[in-house]
């Protein structure tokens, strides 16, 4: 137990641990500000894993053929959005059941790109970074916030244009009603099917940039089983977060500081359980949404299908 | 129209006739038919600016429907729309907004967590100006005299204030035709009488067109200059208010005379001389309490009290009306009575013995029979069969070791299938093929078989047509001379005052009035709905 | 005083055109213009308007949605392979070969279907009664590691041994998904979260057992230096095999097939199926008749869990998996697929017996495609366009019986 305690310190104070932290936090965060989104207008998004997916894949495809880091994002975000785009139609247009089609997903994606990777193998390299002076230079935290790639700097423009898109447009309005009253919504003028599809696109287009970083400021080449499951807990950090950004946000912060953990452990000389920290998060939040679940409010019609006329 | 008939008979002008000068809406020849269901059959309605004109039927006679084309979320298989002499086709609620027609939605169309601007601003085009929201509903608020705070939460207001909300957002686009689905269903007398009056204004002092939906023909005489009679998707007449009353709106718009008093009562036709009915017996003193709440309360998740401190009894035989304004804890109170609610103090006993409250089965098991006031909410499941619904709650008779007896289960459903007069193809036959008047009889065809102490009706009449209402009128009498206690929860002050033997009135969850059903009258139990005690 | 204006005369071209058509209800009906120069509206019936002749009619319509569909699926994955240079029909063949055709393959495929199938009865249980189970892949995962820690630590003998196996694997899916279960009843944590948050850390608890040797891992003598391993399973805790027409399978098979039947009889035939139904289908209902979610519910995810810890225990202990013995990753998508075949046999057991075979078939013909040059991976393309296709036709009829019956008389609203 000391010597956990002591292990704790050692990466608190070590800048190394921050840098991983931040990386994890940020690529986290990429999917779950846009999986907040989709969540608020009533959908329960599960294959935000395979959009993870689709962008890291179809960045390293952009990068591949470019060499072009702006290609490869912009490439990352047509991913993201595809995958988007059949889970948006099935669920929201079919009204096929959310979970059954982002389950299905996952593994076509899962399928889809390591499919093409083997045939493809695209060959990529880790972007650079563009210091930002001063800032760079505060002890501990200033690399791994102000010493980054630009794709890592989005994330300080991703997150505040969806909270004013939620909160401040006639659009986020309609979409808030959605999620929360659809029978109402409708008859109020609004295409309640038509927000649902379009919070989704939205999760698309972040969870495309987060998986543009994850090849491109992260990991620097495209592996099978890069997203490795993190889109879940992308994910649940929304859940986390009780459906507000500021907790979404410090739920990825969370999870990001505990996959860190694991990392730095051995680099720091230290020798523990792999297995059990890299549950976690997972247990982490299954201890906050029972601590929590009965206090904090989803939105009321979040995982329920519209059908106009029906309740 | 220019001539408008004053014979109370109108046909000719029919709807080939040019449009009248200034006509604000024109429907001409609807027709929209449902699967085999044909809801509207070449209907015609001219709403002109500054009347207002009801629109009297059954229910599912088709005028929620014409409405509904009106303002553009059912879209008409034929038939033209007309809107200030231009023809329109309305695709969505906003395409009808534009063409300057708003509703005033009968269930309301507010979003609860959102804020009374948030609700207000919903549904419109543009950029969104919080502040530009706020004062118009600041300046429509002055002007009409609802006064509302822009910025509090819509599920924390009263039903009669969220109404008010409701009316805010359909004047904030200043309609010109605007149509009152059933608005007085969730307003006390007093706040109909207010509304009404609001209604006087916006049509009379500005001049706009006002279509008002109700099945109700008081509300229609009073506050409508002409009417129109749909039944069966078609419309059967169409009259001036002034040249007709209530006996012939019902005849037309039931398509028999009326003499029953229960139907008359089932029309809302009030009538304080009970038409020298017999006035129900009130001898109950000498048989035993079958249900008993004692300081029965109940907190929402918020914490604020939906029930305070209830005290009720109900004895062998006898009717107990709970009257009161919807939304004023009548649902809380079946939803207690049928296990799907615990409460937070009192005790409940049925027939002398403790129930549990909000175990699942413990009322039904203690003989607490239920017509919930919304069947597919809790009383049927739509996607099983008859016979599988008429054994929801006990499968001993049709089961044995655990196993299902699927010979005995639908011999036994076909037995009740007579019956109760269940019209359907047979016990296997999936519930939701049924009409609505059947899905409640089956529901009322289990309850009243497992031999109830206690039936709670919850709004039992609501949505069936008069033949349906006789129907469960009468079975409910029925139960009642055979003993069970009946806790009749309903909005519909003449269909407590035609059964009930003893009245209780319910407002903002607790009970402020009792009185025996010869003490009662329409005033007294009017100002209690209110929430005043007299 | 009732006059009927209703079937008033319009000239035609006054301008009554059929305005609208609202999907698939304006198809009964065809404008006609009457002799007399009048519209009228008449029901329009292209076939003789007898039951069978609509019910022939909407058979045809669902068979053709399907082969559409489907034809579409695998169309798309023909394709994907032509568009990386592989030949689709060496992959058809290749795939055929591995599953069906190549001597002995049919037994392959039955060793995979099993454990699919068993996954999918358990799912369609939860399903019936409303839950979200998606977490069948951990239960299956802890279902085998219980299973090996009972077949390798406890040295037990018998002619009952490896039902006590299967009986310890089945106690370890089913506590896993209760955990999910207990969450959902005390704490109203929803189950299709817990579930699906346990699946990792079912997957790093066993990842950590395999570690330590007083959990799973083989003694260092039986390993060969492999880091993580359990030991074989002893002859006595193996389901025997059976050889038919030289295919050989487990005859846990014969198994799974008939509880695929008993629970198609439970559902339909019991009170325990009625009221599992009733509490899925309206839960509020339900509540009412005296069906308490938390024992019902709670029960529903014993049992599914307990049907995804059986399929992990005849995994390990049938032969077709990691050759008797738990590694990581044992559990090889088998719980995802399970789930799938679930969802796609629309709650019914008996479909699940098919579609269980089919992807089983998928699975054991994708090893075979080495020869031909072409990913394997490709048969999750396949499997997961077929399983999108499949979605497809039900979600369409959905949609339109659900327009009509709330519709008719405005009774659903």
């Amino acid at each position: 137990m000391i010597d956990f305690l002591g292990a704790v310190g050692d990466v608190l104070t070590s800048e190394a641990a921050y840098i991983n932290a931040l990386t994890f936090a940020v690529f986290l965060a990429f999917g779950a500000t846009g999986e907040w989104v989709a969540e608020r207008s009533g959908t329960l998004n599960i294959s935000l894993e395979g959009m993870f997916l689709a962008g890291a894949f179809s960045a390293a495809m952009g990068m591949h053929q470019t060499g072009n880091e702006g290609v490869a994002v912009l490439c990352a975000i047509v991913g993201g959005v595809s995958v988007a785009a059949v889970q948006a139609n099935m669920s929201h247009r079919l009204v096929a059941n959310q979970f059954v089609v982002g389950l299905t997903l996952n593994i076509l994606v899962l399928g889809l790109t390591s499919f093409l990777a083997s045939e493809l193998d695209p060959v990529t390299r880790q972007a650079g970074t563009q210091r930002i002076p001063l800032l760079a230079d505060i002890p501990l935290v200033g690399a791994a916030l102000f010493d980054r790639t630009w794709i890592f700097y989005l994330i300080y423009a991703v997150v505040p244009i969806c909270w004013w898109i939620v909160f401040r447009t006639r659009w986020g309005l309609e979409l808030r009603a959605t999620g929360e009253n659809p029978q109402s919504a409708d008859v109020s003028g609004i295409d309640v099917n038509k927000r649902r599809r379009e919070g989704i696109y939205v999760t698309g287009v972040t969870a495309g940039i987060g998986g543009a970083y994850l090849v491109l400021g992260a990991v620097g080449q495209f592996e099978d089983s890069i997203v490795g499951g993190r889109g879940f807990i992308a994910l649940i950090a929304v859940i986390f977060g009780g459906w507000t950004l500021r907790g979404t946000i410090a739920g990825c912060l969370l999870f990001g500081a505990v996959l860190s953990f694991r990392l730095s452990l051995p680099a720091l000389g230290y020798e523990l359980n792999g297995d059990l920290l890299t549950s976690l998060p997972f247990v982490v939040t299954i201890v906050a949404m029972s601590i929590f679940a009965s206090r904090v409010r989803p939105p009321a019609s979040l995982a329920q299908p519209f059908i106009r006329g029906l309740k | 129209m220019a001539d408008l008939p004053t014979s109370g008979v109108h046909a000719g002008a029919g709807p080939s006739g040019p449009a009248p000068a200034g006509a604000a809406v024109r429907l001409d020849q609807i027709c929209k038919r449902y699967g085999s269901v044909q809801a509207c059959d070449n209907v015609d309605l001219v709403l002109q600016p500054g009347r207002v004109h009801g629109l009297l039927g059954e229910n599912g006679a088709g005028k929620s429907t014409l409405m509904k084309i009106l303002i553009g979320l059912v879209i008409p298989d034929s038939g033209a729309v007309t809107i200030n002499g231009d023809r329109v086709r309305l695709r969505d609620p906003l395409d009808a907004a534009e063409h300057g027609i708003g509703m005033v939605h009968q269930h309301f169309s507010l979003v609860e967590p959102l804020r009374v601007w948030e609700n207000v601003a919903l549904g419109e085009d543009g950029k969104l100006h919080p502040s530009d929201v706020r004062d118009r509903i600041v300046e429509i608020s002055d002007r009409y005299g609802l006064d509302v705070d822009p910025d509090a939460v819509v599920g924390e207001l009263p039903v009669g204030m969220r109404q008010r909300v409701e009316i805010i957002k359909c004047l904030r686009r200043d309609p010109s035709i605007i149509i009152f689905d059933e608005p007085t269903s969730v307003l006390t007398p007093a706040e109909s009488e207010q509304l009404f009056e609001t209604l006087h204004q916006v049509v009379v002092d500005e001049g706009r067109a006002v279509a008002l939906v109700s099945h109700k023909l008081d509300e229609i005489l009073k506050a409508t200059d002409e009417v129109t009679i749909m039944r069966q998707g078609r419309v059967v007449d169409h009259v001036l208010t002034d040249s007709v009353d209530a006996s012939g709106l019902a005849a037309a718009m039931v398509g028999r005379a009326v003499s029953l008093r229960s139907e008359r009562v089932a029309l809302g036709v009030v009538d304080t001389d009970l038409d020298g009915a017999e006035v129900p017996q009130t001898e109950h003193e000498s048989t035993p309490e079958v249900l008993r709440l004692d300081q029965v309360t109940l907190l929402n998740r918020d914490g604020r009290t939906v029930l305070d401190q209830l005290d009720l009894t109900v004895r062998a035989g006898e009717i107990v009306g709970v009257a009161g304004v919807e939304g004023n804890g009548q649902r809380p109170l079946a939803d207690i009575l049928s296990s799907l609610t615990d409460i937070d103090e009192g005790e409940i006993r049925v027939a002398g013995t403790k129930v549990p409250t909000g175990k699942a089965g413990a009322m039904a098991r203690a003989g607490v029979g239920v017509i919930p006031e919304d069947r597919h909410d809790s009383g049927v499941v739509l996607d099983m069969s008859i016979a599988e619904n008429l054994w929801l709650v006990d499968t001993k008779p049709v089961s044995r070791g655990g196993v299902l007896d699927h010979r005995t289960m639908n011999r036994a459903a076909a037995t009740l299938i007579d019956e109760f007069e269940i019209s359907c193809s047979g016990p296997d036959a999936p519930l939701f093929s049924l009409s609505g008047g059947n899905q409640q009889r089956v529901v009322l065809a289990r309850e009243l078989s497992n031999d109830p102490k206690v039936l709670v009706a919850a709004q039992p009449t609501r949505g069936l047509d008069v033949g349906a209402i006789e129907y469960m009128t009468d079975r409910l009498r029925r139960a009642a001379e055979d003993g069970v206690g009946v806790l009749l929860i309903s909005s519909e002050l003449e269909e407590i005052l035609d059964l009930a033997h003893r009245i209780i009135v319910i407002s903002d969850g607790r009970i402020i009035g009792e009185m025996d059903r010869n003490d009662a009258d329409l005033e007294r139990i009017g100002l209690m709905m209110g929430g005043q005690t007299v | 005083m009732t006059v009927e204006p209703g079937h008033a005369t319009a000239q035609p071209g006054s301008g009554h055109h059929p305005d609208h058509h609202h999907g698939v209800d304006a198809d009964d009906f065809k404008r006609e213009l009457g002799t007399d120069g009048t519209l009228t509206e008449e029901p329009y019936h292209p076939n003789p308007s007898t039951p069978t002749a609509d019910r022939l009619q909407a058979i045809g319509e669902v068979v053709f949605l399907y082969t559409v569909c489907i034809a579409a699926a695998l169309g798309l994955s023909a394709l994907l392979v032509e568009a990386t240079g592989g030949s689709s029909a060496e992959v058809f063949n290749a795939l055929l070969d591995g599953s069906i055709r190549g001597p002995g393959r049919i037994g392959a495929t039955i060793g995979v279907a099993v454990p699919l199938l068993l996954v999918a009865i358990g799912t369609i249980v939860s399903n019936r009664a409303g839950l979200v189970n998606i977490g069948q892949e951990g239960q299956l995962y802890i279902g085998a590691a219980f299973g090996a820690y009972f077949g390798t630590k406890l040295g037990w003998s018998g002619p009952w041994v490896i039902l006590l196996l299967l009986v310890a694997s089945v106690v370890g899916g089913a506590l896993w998904a209760g955990i999910a279960g207990a969450l959902r009843y005390t704490r109203n944590v929803p189950e299709v979260l817990t579930t699906l948050l346990l699946v990792t850390v079912a997957a790093q608890l066993v990842g950590y057992g395999l570690k330590n040797q007083w959990l799973l891992l083989a003694p260092a003598e039986g390993r060969a230096n492999r880091q993580q391993i359990s030991q074989q399973l002893p002859e006595n805790t193996r389901i025997p095999r059976i050889e038919m027409f030289g295919n050989e399978f487990p005859i846990s098979a014969f198994i799974a097939i008939a509880l695929a039947f008993l629970i198609a009889a439970a559902m339909a035939r019991t009170v325990w199926g009625l009221r599992l139904r009733m509490l899925g289908h309206n839960p509020r209902t339900a509540q009412r008749a005296g069906v308490a979610a938390s024992r019902y519910g709670g029960g529903a995810l014993l049992v599914s869990g307990a049907f995804a810890g059986l399929a992990g225990g005849m995994m390990l202990a049938g032969g077709d998996f990691g050759n008797y013995t738990l590694v990581p990753g044992f559990p090889a998508e088998i719980g995802w697929t399970g789930l799938l075949v679930a969802l796609v046999s629309r709650q019914r057991a008996s479909v699940a017996i098919v579609i269980a075979f089919v992807f089983a078939a998928l699975r054991t013909g994708s090893g075979f495609l080495a020869a031909t040059g072409v990913e394997r991976r490709i048969t999750d393309v396949v499997q997961g366009l077929l399983v999108l296709a499949l979605l497809i036709p039900p979600a369409l009829l959905y949609l339109r019986q659900r327009r009509r019956q709330m519709n008719s008389g405005g009774d659903r609203t």
